[in-house]
């Protein structure tokens, strides 16, 4: 089977809208957050500030790296901030940014999502590998 | 990433106001446990006083009308609302000073804010959200103590629904955490834990040496404790210091095994001031403490 790889789809086109991922407020523990991320399947959740802006990122890796180092007890480390977890500057892409650089760029950095911001850092969506893929090889409709 | 700390400001109207929080005086909290009369409340009140003013300690009133964990219903249960309330707003008037009190029915809280300048939440209470919602309220400054049952991080629970009902002025105390049964046990590590709320902590030296029930159908307590502990908890880092103070324990009325003889409150006031401030001295020479690198 041959595929055609289309180079010209925007991230806009591909990309999960905020409803769709898991989407946290700042004041939100780490076991809520997780509970989001379970709820939606994905891997990260994004933490937002009150007029929707990103203040950071929580993704599976970040929890299983937590869980290795943290010595506290998990009913303790589950009620911290999720904030206090996350990756405050994470890779960002944008709405207008092809999909091909995008999904480059997650190899380059070996993530499976990216958050999708607007020039104002206002949180959009988030940018999931496995549709991103699917899209640009064809096997999925954008 | 620290959480920004926060101060607490407690005294309304023309009384003296009382600071608690980061690098502020240590604050002291005292009182007889219950209001036993009037002439009592005054006496302690007076004799505090004197203390603290020779001390130069910031200083809040505590006395209760209603005792309503007694161990035995045969116990005294305290004055009543409505007589305890006027004799505290006679002392706020009397001594221009600020007064704490607890209540334990949410239909109380009302009376208690417009007359206390400090409401608090006993420890067996602190996760009851009616009672939460009742303490934010009042718009009073709360003292909120960690049950005995409660880890320091759950605290956080409590503090969020203080914040949803729109209290953002807490002190967090811890009285002891129960060590199987009839036991009390002392971590010390519940201050910098419940600090990262960014609220103010306090160490409540009289309650944290009781022997909860241990007599049968009232609690006993080991006071001579008290003054080890009062020095660990200063010297570990809290922004109050709580004790229940009395003229007389043997003839206190409640807490009897557990309340400090009056005689010896300059001394453990003492210690717990320079203790204190000898912290504060570290903090300004070395910095806050961090062991992580990172962090």
């Amino acid at each position: 089977m041959s595929t055609q790889m289309n180079k010209n789809i925007l991230v806009s086109e591909v990309m999960l809208s905020v409803e769709f991922c898991p989407v946290v407020s700042e004041n939100v523990i780490l076991k809520e957050a997780l509970e989001q991320m379970g709820k939606l399947k994905l891997g990260i959740s994004c933490i937002v500030d009150i007029e929707g802006k990103l203040l950071g990122i929580l993704t599976d890796g970040d929890i299983r790296r937590k869980l290795l180092k943290s010595q506290k007890p998990l009913s303790a480390l589950f009620v911290d901030d999720a904030l206090i977890h996350s990756i405050r500057e994470p890779i960002i892409v944008h709405p207008s940014d092809s999909l091909f650089d995008s999904v480059t760029l997650m190899d380059k950095n070996q993530v499976w999502d990216l958050p999708v911001v607007d020039i104002h850092n206002k949180l959009l969506g988030v940018l999931h590998s496995h549709r991103a893929v699917a899209v640009l090889l064809g096997i999925k409709n954008e | 990433m620290k959480m920004k700390k926060k101060i607490i400001e407690v005294g309304y109207g023309s009384v003296n106001k009382v600071k608690i929080g980061s690098n502020m005086p240590l604050a002291f909290i005292g009182g007889p446990c219950a209001i036993e009369s009037r002439e009592h409340a005054f006496k302690m009140a007076d004799l505090i006083g004197n203390v603290c003013n020779k001390l130069n300690i910031p200083w809040i009133y505590k006395s209760c009308y209603d005792k309503d964990c007694r161990s035995s219903p045969e116990s005294f249960h305290g004055m009543g609302m409505e007589d305890g309330l006027r004799i505290l707003s006679d002392i706020r008037d009397e001594f221009s000073l600020p007064v704490v009190s607890d209540f334990s029915d949410s239909s109380w809280s009302k009376a208690t804010g417009e007359v206390c300048d400090m409401v608090q939440i006993p420890a067996y209470l602190c996760r009851q959200t009616s009672i939460l919602r009742a303490a934010a309220e009042t718009n009073r400054p709360i003292h909120l103590k960690k049950g005995q049952f409660m880890s320091p991080w759950n605290m956080k629970n409590s503090i969020r629904k203080l914040e949803d009902f729109g209290s953002e002025q807490v002190l967090l105390a811890d009285r002891g955490t129960f060590m199987g049964y009839n036991q009390l046990v002392n971590d010390m590590t519940c201050f910098p834990i419940m600090s990262q709320t960014g609220y103010p902590v306090c160490f409540d030296a009289t309650h944290s040496i009781q022997l909860p029930t241990s007599m049968g159908n009232i609690s006993g307590g080991q006071r001579e404790f008290i003054p080890y502990l009062v020095r660990a908890a200063s010297a570990c880092g809290i922004n109050a210091l709580f004790m229940e103070v009395h003229d007389n324990p043997v003839a206190a009325l409640s807490d009897a095994n557990t309340v400090l003889d009056i005689q010896y409150l300059e001394n453990i006031l003492s210690q717990a001031k320079i203790v204190h401030e000898m912290r504060l001295e570290l903090i300004e020479q070395f910095g806050e403490d961090n062991v992580h690198p990172n962090e």
